[in-house]
């Protein structure tokens, strides 16, 4: 296994700018010019020449997507590679092979853990915290989120720099099995709890028949709405109706 | 009367949360949840913020954009919703009402499929960067070719910032208009807001995806259900 040679400032400014890789996304070549910023101080640092630096940046305006957390585990692969070529230990298509195999598996991998489990599950946890703890509901939201992000995204380049190619077999070694299918009944959970506390809560603020109505009322349209969203009926449609029904009833009511 | 500060901080508000959501960083500072009472906080107004993000939180806690596709924006219903009724608020000399609530959120739902459609066309009009990062490194300017990266940042936080802005600014438009409304209709208005929470959370639920999720939030529903009626009970008696 070869050392890093970039040095750590470089190292620091790449992950820095991989923070925007889809600062530029487009339709045409979706995340490259977020990918082209990221390498830049590396590159520059690695191909003295101005020719040797050209080549190398042409390498990589090719089109690149993935999910944004876990490019960073690409971004370093990509480093890990591009220090070997500049020595002169490989050639210029193992950096492309890669990045176009990772590239997607990847990104399924980030999909799958970060934005169905992952952020549902912390969305729907701070959500139901909001009536026992108000604001600092959003603080748990940051933190719960940010720890497992952060570390995720600094171990990942970490992993990409020091194994290239092997970073896949270290990255299954670390993966927690059934993670996410937990995470995702927990994001259920915490939004069917939210839902009763909702209904009971400003109901029975009132103490009087018209706030018994409410509560029973938004207890019978969350069960509707549970039994509509499954057959993939519009939300928006069943936010307007909901609110047409509870306009009337508001109208009705004495 | 309007307080324009109030509208300029909203714009700078929200145009870097249609940022952070997508080209920098994506930390959740974003989400419907913290992007409201983002807004709350600094309309003076967090319970509005927070209470109005909840609603989009759950509405939207199922939406992801794979691949190169776009889901609707959140951020942008839940920064103008709290915006408009912070400032509704605001004009009326209180903090904003449920009923408040429910009108910003009932105009501004659709706002999401907006915010989906100007993505599109702000990733369309962004191609052009890659050209011009093509050219620059063609001729060896390699730190203008990456600077392309970042061009493409201004449009969507000039265009994101103007909505929430006017946003704002509309919430003190209608304030007067809302002291007008009917005592029925506002009472409606009122219950519209957890009504709709209750459906935000069931469609919540849906996007989940998770196995067996009706169950699991109908058991989540029936224990907390029990738990707050036994507490209303004994603090009633």
């Amino acid at each position: 296994m070869s050392v890093p040679t970039l040095s750590r400032w470089t190292l620091w400014r790449v992950f820095g700018r991989s923070l925007f890789i889809q600062a530029g996304f487009n339709t045409e070549s979706l995340q490259t010019l977020g990918l082209l910023y990221a390498l830049e101080p590396a590159l520059k640092e690695l191909y003295p020449s101005p020719a040797d630096e050209q080549a190398a940046l042409r390498r990589h305006l090719t089109t690149f997507n993935t999910h944004p957390y876990v490019s960073a585990a690409i971004v370093g692969g990509i480093l890990f590679h591009e220090q070997r070529l500049a020595r002169g230990e490989e050639t210029e298509e193992k950096v492309a092979r890669f990045k176009t195999a990772l590239m997607g598996p990847l990104a399924a991998l980030g999909d799958g853990f970060f934005w169905l489990s992952l952020r549902p599950a912390v969305g729907a946890l701070a959500a139901a915290l909001v009536p026992l703890i108000s604001a600092w509901a959003v603080l748990v939201y940051l933190v719960l989120y940010n720890v497992v992000h952060f570390t995720a995204r600094r171990r990942l380049f970490t992993l990409g720099l020091r194994y290239g190619d092997g970073l896949v077999q270290r990255l299954e070694a670390t993966l927690v099995k059934n993670v996410g299918e937990r995470l995702r009944a927990l994001a259920a959970a915490c939004a069917g709890g939210l839902g009763a506390s909702m209904a009971l809560s400003f109901g029975l603020q009132q103490r009087d028949l018209a706030g018994l109505e409410l509560t029973l009322g938004c207890a019978t349209a969350g069960a509707l709405a549970a039994f509509l969203a499954e057959r993939r009926v519009s939300p928006y449609i069943m936010l307007y109706a909901i609110a047409a029904a509870a306009l009337l009833a508001g109208m009705l009511s004495h | 009367m309007v307080v324009w500060w109030h509208a300029l901080l909203t714009a700078l508000w929200g145009g870097l949360m249609a940022l952070e959501r997508r080209a920098f960083l994506q930390a959740m500072v974003s989400r419907p949840l913290v992007a409201g009472a983002g807004t709350g906080f600094l309309l003076d107004d967090v319970v509005t913020g927070l209470y109005v993000g909840v609603v989009f939180e759950l509405l939207h806690l199922g939406g992801v954009s794979l691949g190169g596709s776009h889901a609707h924006h959140e951020t942008l219903p839940a920064v103008a919703a709290a915006a408009m009724a912070s400032a509704m608020g605001h004009a009326s000399g209180s903090e904003g009402t449920p009923a408040m609530w429910s009108l910003s959120i009932l105009l501004f739902a659709p706002s999401g499929w907006v915010g989906r459609r100007l993505e599109l066309r702000l990733d369309l009009r962004a191609a052009k960067y890659v050209g011009r990062a093509r050219d620059a490194t063609n001729v060896q300017e390699f730190r203008r070719a990456a600077r392309q990266n970042l061009r493409a940042m201004w449009p969507q936080f000039v265009f994101y910032g103007v909505l929430s802005g006017f946003a704002c600014v509309l919430g003190y438009a209608l304030a007067p208009l809302e002291r007008e409304i009917p005592l029925g209709v506002l009472r409606g208005l009122a219950w519209a807001y957890p009504a709709m929470s209750v459906v935000a959370a069931a469609i919540a639920v849906q996007g989940s995806r998770a196995r067996g999720r009706s169950l699991i939030a109908g058991i989540s529903a029936l224990v907390v259900s029990v738990v707050a009626f036994v507490v209303w009970y004994r603090s009633a008696s």
